[in-house]
């Protein structure tokens, strides 16, 4: 029990992830399946950062003042990398949504099923 | 004796340079022809240069390209080799002039005497492949090679028998392949050159599944039944190219590649001990008499030479699978006795369909009467079939019974003597409606078969008797095959 | 001199982040540059390779920071694949020139050579990473601009495939983000070095198995194995030829030398199963060989079925990978260097023939083999390559994954492999039949001419090295050997 709740967040984080994967699979729309794939990226990263946590760990930056036990700040690092990824393949998602919409005129995923 | 020569690469190479000169400047006639004929005489004369050596005991080798590790292309002109390859270009001489011949008024011929150089060069990469991935490489080229061919006159008939000859062959070729990789796992080589390779103690379930792989995979080609189905269908393709199929390439190439699995892959001593060859003997002996009675019920003449051919092959099969060295003599003879007589007869049966149209045979009477030589040579070749002495068959015939006779199967003699009556059931009619029924409806102007058809004929069926008569001549073939005995079965001598 | 290995994946990336730039004023110039740029990343590559037969595996540290607090950048046997990368890459991009004039809006083509050089920096620079982190920027790198390429000839259907792709590829990436980041957690450590050492001292296996579960499921789906092959086929038809070229014969192997990495990661851990891992990919290798080549057999559409044929291929690239022993392994390494030049030679001359004569459907290029003799003559080739027909490039790897199928005591897989060769020759044989043998249906046949020079000069080229890679086939094995050494030994 005692390990459960150490890693409460944890598992958060991945129903969460699970939850955007079901959106993603689940929902016809395709601006709501984006936004599925932007809940499970979202999830990774909270997930990654946790795992950098320290308890009363400070922030990452040399020159702030602070000493003492520091906040790991190579996940930071990672999802930060991470963060602009996934901006990168949402524009692009987006870009394509709208050339779909203007193609078929519809961005549901049943009624596309038959033009595409 | 092994000496490194590259005569030996050289043959097959002159058709290779050939089909690729057709197939860039062929468009004329002449200059193509000459290129189709010359490229075969050449390859003729290097391969004859050879055979002083061969009969001698020398060997002959050249490796190409090696893969990794220990597999590659190489060659090898060993005694069984040097025959199966000189037959293979003696007829190629022969069925270059009749194709010159027979194709002359018909399209597409860049194409067809392209492909047809490639298919001899495969064919003698074959025979003289030093190992299993050089035989697999030319047997498959040569399934490429043969399909445009088969396929020329491009009808829905044709397509639909070039189909089906490629889901055989292709089909065989992949059980062939998954042979030789199981050979290479057992025996960790793949090199012809020895009488046996697999290891004795290799787990017999292993090697029942290489034997019947290897089986199979050549049977296809070989025409056992009931892998032959796609023989009889082929035979829509131009004459030339039936010949060359039946009498020369591609089942000659089937049949030898089992012999070479039946000497050099598993050796005598090996099957002796397995007892797998029994089975294949019945297989054979089987297909020599459905194939003959299959014949006797075709009235299409090319047909009724397909299902000879099936039969015909059994008996080289039959002989291999006996596993005695006088037996093994038959084997090897008759890779050159049946491919002589059939190609005569089916050179005649293109020159009668180009004269007169007719290929059924019941239409062939009175043909003895227009044309004399062409039915005559038909007429010799019977005889062989049938076995009459003097003639290639008998030779075939006699020392296949003296095999099972030392392999102490004398029921196998008395299968000699139903095929020899077999055969005299469906080729005797033949003869004696063409010689002595009065030809009916012909045309005033159907005469004798121009000389172009009818000079390899005669060629053939002189060789059909040349090969009855002169087997205790020395530097004849007959001799070749015996020199290929000592080979095959190790120390121990041919008849 | 030691900065060749940054340089190789920096400066396409760097030269295809202005290429935009560059090109606003003249588009056409874009493609110089991209052939410069690719020209360049060839000749170190070049060196590279080099190097590697002559010492041995080397690394880089990046900014002077040693590993494994740095960012080191390695260059071991299977970073020579960028090699072949780089090669065909350029191929590609001198292909593209008449291509993509035609087939792609000039406000675009910028872009077009732009997202080309983004991805083959990103997979040189893939194929040398040495920490996981690279390793998942790298990544991403190739997938965006693979997505984007998809997409890039316009058109409502490649839209579609594009938006199936991204979404599919999103997911592994995320899978594998999220795994890299569990990594982290567990060792502490980003270079996969020093992951694989810390590993081995982990108490805890649940952590562990899950991380070498969800990388290799996010592998996986980047390589299209079957049953997570669904995106692949509306991907690579949809996209311009040129870019399916890329796709099926680079971009794919990015999942399998993922699939690589990670096992060489998780190879020194005790206690985990390798073995039942090792049979399940097997089973899913073998299944993809055969689905792949019978979804092949049905299909009329040429780009259609060679995707197909690389959802066939890729399956057995993972049989041999997963029967882990000595020779399936170098069967398996070899496979991914030859599928790559036979698959980009089939593209580019099917796309040369579908470019000249507008039609994609076999019905339609009945006898396009008298009208375009040397694409045709290309695409004969590589059928005859991907059938396994020795002795061509296609047979060694082949040979090698069923020799190992029958060390591993496994033949049915041996059985299987030459079952999935006879289908792939099968509908190979479809094509060769519809090019040579089968009259036109219309008279536009006879307007139709061979290709010009541009893109039939790296189609011959390809072609000629289907053939030459065969003949010469020890040299891919004794570049794929040392790397299987390390692997097959501890595995």
């Amino acid at each position: 029990m005692g390990a459960a709740l150490q890693n409460l967040d944890y598992f958060a984080f991945v129903i969460l992830f699970c939850i955007g994967l079901h959106t993603l699979v689940a929902r016809p729309n395709l601006l709501k399946k984006l936004l599925g794939l932007n809940i499970m990226e979202t999830a990774v990263f909270a997930f990654i950062v946790t795992s950098g946590m320290v308890d009363r760990g400070a922030a990452p930056i040399v020159d702030g003042g602070a000493t003492g036990p520091f906040a790991s700040p190579l996940p930071q690092a990672l999802i930060l990398t991470g963060i602009v990824v996934a901006v990168s393949i949402s524009a692009l998602a987006l870009a394509l949504i709208i050339e779909i919409y203007r193609q078929c005129g519809t961005i549901e995923a049943d009624e596309l099923k038959g033009a595409g | 004796m092994e000496v490194i020569d590259s005569r030996i690469v050289l043959a097959p190479a002159i058709s290779l340079a050939c089909a690729l000169l057709i197939f860039i400047s062929g468009r004329r006639a002449a200059w193509r022809s000459t290129l189709a004929l010359g490229a075969a005489a050449l390859k003729f004369a290097v391969i004859l240069s050879l055979l002083p050596g061969s009969l001698q005991g020398t060997v002959y080798a050249y490796r190409l390209f090696d893969f990794p590790p220990g597999i590659g292309i190489a060659f090898r002109a060993d005694a069984l080799g040097m025959f199966f390859a000189l037959v293979s270009s003696t007829l190629w001489v022969l069925t270059t002039v009749y194709a010159i011949g027979y194709m002359k008024d018909r399209p597409q011929k860049l194409r067809f005497f392209g492909f047809f150089s490639l298919c001899i060069s495969t064919t003698v990469g074959i025979a003289f492949a030093e190992n299993l991935l050089t035989l697999l490489l030319c047997y498959e080229a040569l399934t490429v090679c043969t399909y445009p061919l088969l396929v020329h006159d491009e009808t829905p008939e044709a397509l639909r028998a070039g189909r089906k000859y490629l889901v055989y062959t292709l089909a065989g070729g992949a059980l062939i392949l998954f042979g030789v990789v199981m050979v290479q796992h057992l025996a960790g080589t793949l090199s012809l050159s020895q009488p046996g390779i697999l290891p004795a103690d290799a787990p017999p379930p292993m090697l029942l599944a290489v034997f019947w792989a290897l089986v199979a995979g050549f049977g296809v080609k070989a025409a056992i039944m009931p892998l032959h189905g796609w023989l009889p269908s082929a035979m829509v393709a131009p004459t030339p190219v039936s010949a060359l199929l039946h009498a020369v390439a591609v089942v000659k190439a089937g049949v030898f590649g089992l012999l070479r699995v039946v000497y050099n892959v598993f050796g005598v001593e090996l099957l002796a001990v397995l007892g797998y060859a029994a089975w294949l003997a019945a297989l054979a002996a089987f297909t020599i008499v459905a194939g003959s009675l299959m014949a006797m019920a075709q009235d299409n003449l090319k047909r009724r030479l397909a299902y000879s051919t099936v039969s015909q092959l059994s008996y080289i099969v039959l002989a291999a699978a006996l596993l005695t060295p006088l037996a093994a003599l038959a084997a090897i003879a008759h890779i050159a006795n049946q491919a002589f007589a059939k190609i005569t007869m089916f050179f005649v049966a293109g020159a009668v369909e180009q004269a007169t149209g007719r290929r059924q045979v019941h239409e062939l009477a009175g043909m003895g009467r227009v044309m004399p030589w062409t039915m005559g040579a038909f007429t010799v070749a019977s005889l062989s079939f049938i076995g009459v002495p003097l003639f290639a068959g008998f030779v075939t015939k006699w020392y296949l019974s003296l095999g099972a006779l030392q392999a102490e199967a004398w029921w196998f003699v008395l299968l000699m003597i139903l095929s020899a009556l077999l055969n005299a059931a469906y080729w005797l009619p033949i003869v004696y409606l063409a010689w002595f029924r009065a030809p009916r409806g012909l045309p005033a102007r159907v005469g004798e078969t121009g000389w172009l058809l009818l000079a390899p004929t005669l060629a053939a069926a002189a060789y059909v008797v040349l090969l009855g008569v002169t087997t205790r001549v020395p530097g004849m073939p007959f001799s070749l095959a015996e020199a290929a005995v000592n080979f095959v079965s190790g120390t121990r001598g041919g008849g | 001199m030691s900065a060749w290995l940054p340089l190789a994946a920096f400066v396409p990336l760097v030269a295809g982040a202005l290429t935009s730039a560059l090109a606003r004023r003249r588009p056409r110039l874009a493609q110089g540059w991209a052939l410069a740029a690719a020209a360049w990343t060839l000749l170190a590559a070049t060196v590279l390779t080099r190097r590697l037969f002559l010492e041995g595996p080397f690394s880089y540290a990046m900014g002077g920071w040693a590993a494994p607090w740095g960012i080191e950048l390695r260059f071991d046997a299977w970073s020579a694949a960028s090699l072949f990368i780089a090669l065909i890459m350029l191929a590609v991009l001198v292909y593209s020139g008449p291509y993509a004039r035609d087939e792609i809006e000039s406000r675009r083509l910028p872009w077009y050579y732009s997202l080309l050089l983004l991805n083959l920096g990103g997979m040189v620079g893939f194929a040398c990473a040495g920490d996981l982190f690279n390793l998942f920027v790298f990544m991403e790198l190739v997938s965006v601009s693979s997505y984007a390429l998809v997409a890039v000839g316009g058109g409502r259907i490649a839209a579609l495939a594009a938006f199936k792709y991204l979404l599919a590829g999103a997911v592994s990436s995320a899978l594998v983000l999220f795994c890299i980041g569990v990594l982290h957690a567990l060792t502490g450590s980003l270079n996969m070095a020093d992951v694989a050492l810390r590993l081995a001292e982990i108490d805890s296996r649940g952590p562990v198995v899950l991380a070498l579960a969800g990388l290799s499921a996010g592998f996986m789906l980047k390589a299209a194995l079957f049953p997570l092959h669904l995106w692949l086929p509306d991907a690579h038809a949809a996209a311009p030829c040129p870019v399916s070229a890329v796709l099926s014969a680079l971009v794919v192997k990015i999942g399998i030398i993922g699939l690589l990495r990670t096992h060489a990661v998780f190879a020194g851990v005790e206690g985990l199963p390798m073995a039942a891992f090792g049979q399940v990919l097997a089973w899913l290798g073998a299944l993809a060989i055969v689905a792949g080549a019978l979804f092949a057999l049905f299909q009329d559409d040429i780009k259609l079925m060679l995707a197909y044929s690389t959802v066939s291929n890729i399956g057995y690239i993972v049989l041999g990978l997963g029967l882990a022993n000595h020779a399936a392994m170098t069967g398996a390494g070899i496979h991914v260097l030859n599928h790559a030049i036979i698959k980009a030679t089939l593209f580019l001359a099917a796309g040369a023939i579908i470019h000249q004569t507008g039609s994609r459907t076999l019905r339609e290029l009945r006898g396009v083999g008298r009208m375009m003799p040397w694409s045709a003559l290309a695409v004969s080739i590589g059928a005859l390559s991907i059938a396994g027909l020795p002795p061509t490039a296609g047979f060694l790897g082949k040979w090698y994954i069923a020799l190992g199928a029958f060390a591993a005591g496994q033949p049915g897989f041996a059985a299987v492999l030459l079952l999935g060769a006879l289908l792939i020759f099968a509908y190979y044989i479809r094509i060769l039949n519809a090019f040579y043998f089968r009259a036109p249906i219309d008279d536009n046949m006879r307007s139709v001419r061979e290709a010009p020079l541009p893109m039939l000069l790296p189609i011959l080229f390809l072609a000629a090295l289907c053939i030459l890679g065969g003949l010469f086939g020890r040299w891919p094995v004794a570049l794929v050997a040392p790397a299987v050494e390390r692997l097959a030994g501890g595995g």
